[in-house]
């Protein structure tokens, strides 16, 4: 008669391993993983597999473990830095069942190591591969909801909404409040998430011996940290990065005070999170003098680094030395020739075909030959330092696509832009890759948009505004930022009460104040104001003109301002351009344009502004 | 009486407008005009309302482009200086010689919104080279001189008096004297007190060399400044002679 015991046993030996990935599914994923190690950080999508746990439950790890691991192996999984549990008990066996490899609890007898939350607190080496559990792959996620925008932050290394996201929880807390997923910077170049691990454990991290893959099977990702590569928590100069730590606190049961403590349910006090160490360190079998090397206790929090306790002595600021301008250096700073702009078709490629018969000659921009419209064209100027130019017409006239070619938000059809900035202003700014043609936005060529919401986060803090554009210039002290910012908006006339508050508490007028003040932040040789005042009340926009004028004149900055208000022109302005239908009808001095209007359509304005 | 060149030589001037908002009609305002200011000159424009006095003002001033025509300034010391042609002048060479070597004086005082007297005169001190304690200095001085009311020294300029604007327009138009002085009627809203004020300080700027080209509303004025008066008709100078020369025509 036989047992029931004895008949699942039978069961157990005739199925045989199963395996839940074929040759060809191991094969991709190794190959994604290699991908990773070769660029660390850097996410690299991988065709995720359906996995018999559910999405966001560990499947990204397990599709890695069960691509690299082999019979020779020994697998350990954590949970919660519980090898004990539901979750992770069932995992190990899954994997030793289904590729005959053997399981432990025992970091120094495991080979792969599959973990959610933690790295083990025994001393990792060159035999293990450690296997993360990713839920939340992108660190940009929090600051960018486009896919699309996070790559392209990503591959221009442009970082400055990061530390804007380190900036508020700074201003708003004092201190970094942020536990898991601390945004890591990896051999210098990629910000990545250290999502599962607590701060406590990032360190561990940096130019370690084992291989560190993380696997995120909902979002298809694959990254990797390789042994012995620099891995850099983001943080300000004078703000130290700093783990967890609670005063006093101990494992209740083993007396540790270096790991990493999880508070113990309801009666109190704290517990080891790593259930193996807990009880290796009570059966005496744990080298605990190494483990205090390890351990992070030089980054504990202290109190007199943090936020709220400006440092007596100030890092100087990162100020881009301006090369002082050479006897050959061209008198402006901005020059525009004959940029022209066309939306819609090019007959054969020709702009010359498409552009005949539009511009005020002909009452309209539209092309007779193709039905292109031509927005701008043959528009040139130059502007000086510590000059302002206008450009007026009506809705419609080119005028902001003058400038939103110059900037890069289109892109020009025909012309030539230059900088004097910018190689002495040889170099044909159009032609410039679009990633640098960004660049230049941050310390070379503001631009004041109409509408605040277009150059501000108004989710973030006035101040938080200003950090982005000075961490985009590579600012790194945070008391420095504060004080920059301060200082900017004190000079817009914003209380400084009101430094922290998210932008979107502020009126229209004090958005543009604000806006005005990242404009200036940098001490940019140009900027490009869009209908600064429009949209505003009467007695705002009178506030915001006083502003304009002020900072343009005590500042030797060439300042192109584009409105179809003569008011406007005339506060700011020495020359102005005047714009009908894509086309520069006449130019001149202001005030010569006012009284002495040459072309029909200036005598138009100026009668139209004689109120 | 002199061997220097002229600071303003003015040849051949003229000026009309297009009025292209009523049917395209030209109406015609300067048809020639020939005239040299001398440093330490005053030079007064007379004649009937529109015969051309204010057009030729601001047709050196370039607020007006004149059609044709040649204006030189002598920008330097130097007595043989060639001098700059205005008319073809860049905007920005113009806009910046306008601030740097220009005085100009009218009615109505072209002041930015909300800003006080005395930052629109120490403005004016500045684009002619001053520092800023300077130019605080100078604004101070001159404002005082034409007795303007320190307690309106920090008022928006556009809540004063037209007397008082006047004042600080000439305090503006004279502080660290110009090269080049244009006046349009410029004591017009002044009172007497006030006017013997300002006729003094303009008469002062003989003695710093100062050209000045003015037109003058009474003839007290113009008896008591100019060193020559020019009489405009049709856009075309008349006649011109000193003051009491020109005395028995201007009745």
């Amino acid at each position: 008669m036989t047992s029931t015991t004895a008949l699942l046993d039978e069961l157990d030996t005739c199925t045989g391993p199963i395996g839940l990935l074929d040759e060809g599914a191991k094969r991709e994923i190794r190959r994604a993983a290699l991908t990773a190690v070769c660029v660390p950080g850097y996410q690299v999508p991988f065709g995720s597999r359906e996995m018999p746990v559910a999405r966001g439950w560990g499947s990204g790890g397990l599709q890695i473990t069960l691509a690299v691991i082999g019979a020779a192996d020994t697998v350990k999984v954590i949970d919660q830095g519980d090898d004990a549990g539901v979750n992770a008990t069932n995992l190990r066996r899954m994997i030793a069942s289904s590729t005959g490899c053997a399981e432990s609890a025992d970091t120094r007898d495991a080979t792969v190591v599959q973990t959610r939350h933690r790295v083990p607190e025994e001393a990792m080496t060159a035999e293990h591969v450690l296997v993360y559990q990713v839920p939340v792959p992108e660190p940009l996620r929090g600051v960018q909801k486009s896919v699309a925008e996070c790559a392209r932050m990503h591959a221009e290394a442009d970082y400055s909404a990061m530390w804007v996201s380190l900036y508020e929880d700074l201003v708003r807390n004092g201190m970094i409040t942020r536990t898991t997923g601390y945004p890591v910077l990896v051999a210098g170049r990629y910000v990545m998430a250290t999502t599962p691990i607590p701060r406590w454990d990032v360190p561990r991290l940096r130019m370690s011996e084992q291989l560190n893959l993380f696997g995120a099977g909902r979002e298809k990702r694959i990254y990797a940290v390789p042994p012995h590569t620099e891995v850099t928590p983001l943080a300000f100069d004078d703000v130290p990065f700093e783990v967890e730590h609670a005063p006093g606190a101990r494992c209740r049961l083993c007396g540790s005070d270096d790991v990493f403590l999880v508070e113990a349910g309801t009666r109190g006090g704290y517990l080891c999170s790593d259930t193996e160490w807990c009880a290796r360190v009570r059966a005496g079998d744990a080298d605990v003098d190494a483990h205090r090397e390890r351990a992070p206790l030089d980054l504990l929090p202290d109190p007199a680094r943090r936020a709220g306790v400006p440092p007596a002595v100030t890092t100087p600021r990162p100020r881009r030395v301006r090369p002082p301008r050479a006897a050959a250096a061209p008198e402006w700073a901005l020059r525009v020739d004959g940029l022209g702009k066309v939306f819609g078709p090019l007959a054969g490629g020709d702009p010359g075909v498409t552009v005949a018969g539009t511009g005020p000659e002909h009452a309209t921009a539209i092309s007779p030959a193709t039905g292109a419209i031509v927005a701008a064209w043959d528009v040139s100027f130059d502007v000086a330092p510590g000059e302002a130019l206008g450009v007026i017409g009506e809705s419609g006239s080119g005028k902001s696509t003058v400038l939103a070619c110059i900037i890069g938000n289109e892109l020009a059809t025909a012309g030539e832009v230059r900088l004097a900035e910018v190689d002495g202003g040889r170099t044909e700014v159009l032609a410039l890759a679009a990633s640098a043609r960004r660049l230049l936005r941050v310390d070379t060529m503001a631009v004041v948009h109409q509408n605040p919401a277009v150059g501000l986060d108004l989710r973030v803090s006035a101040g938080g505004n200003i950090a982005e554009r000075l961490t985009a210039a590579g600012w790194r002290g945070y008391h420095d930022i504060r004080r920059r910012a301060a200082e900017l908006l004190d000079r817009v006339e914003i209380p400084l009460t009101r430094m922290d508050d998210a932008v979107r508490t502020f009126s229209g007028g004090m958005r543009q104040r604000v806006q005005i003040a990242k404009a200036l932040a940098t001490d940019p040789p140009v900027v490009l104001l869009d209908e600064p005042t429009t949209g505003l009340d009467a007695s705002v926009a009178a506030g915001v003109l006083d502003l304009l004028r002020g900072v343009l004149a005590e500042r030797s900055v060439a300042a192109v301002v584009v409105s179809h208000d003569f008011g406007v022109i005339e506060a700011l302005t020495d020359r102005t351009l005047v714009m009908q239908l894509g086309r520069v009808v006449e130019h001149g001095l202001t005030d010569q344009l006012f009284h002495d209007p040459h072309h029909p359509y200036t005598q138009r304005l100026v009668a139209a502004a004689r109120r | 009486m002199t061997q220097l060149s002229p600071v303003l030589s003015i040849r051949g001037l003229r000026k009309s407008f297009t009025l292209h908002t009523i049917d395209g009609r030209t109406v015609s305002s300067l048809r020639g005009v020939d005239l040299d200011v001398h440093a330490g000159e005053h030079v007064a424009l007379a004649g009937a309302s529109g015969a051309g006095k204010s057009s030729l003002l601001r047709c050196v001033h370039r607020s007006y482009l004149p059609d044709s025509g040649s204006v030189r300034l002598r920008v330097d010391a130097r007595p043989d200086g060639a001098g700059v042609e205005l008319t073809g002048l860049a905007d920005r060479a113009m806009a910046r010689l306008r601030g740097r070597e220009f005085g100009y004086v009218t009615q109505f005082l072209a002041a930015p919104p909300r800003t006080g007297p005395l930052e629109v005169v120490a403005g004016a001190a500045r684009r002619r080279g001053l520092d800023r304690a300077a130019a605080l200095d100078a604004a101070a001085e001159a404002l005082r001189r034409l007795n303007l009311e320190e307690a309106l020294w920090d008022v928006d300029c556009s809540l004063l008096s037209g007397g008082e604007r006047q004042r600080v327009n000439l305090a503006a138009g004279t502080v660290s004297p110009p090269r080049l002085l244009l006046l349009d009627e410029p004591f017009s809203a002044l009172d007497p007190a006030n006017r013997e004020a300002a006729v003094d300080l303009v008469a002062s700027l003989a003695g710093r060399a100062v050209a000045v080209l003015a037109v003058f509303h009474d003839l007290d004025a113009m008896r008591r400044l100019a060193s020559r008066v020019v009489l405009l008709r049709d856009g075309r100078i008349a006649r011109e002679g000193t003051p009491d020369q020109m005395a028995e025509g201007l009745r």
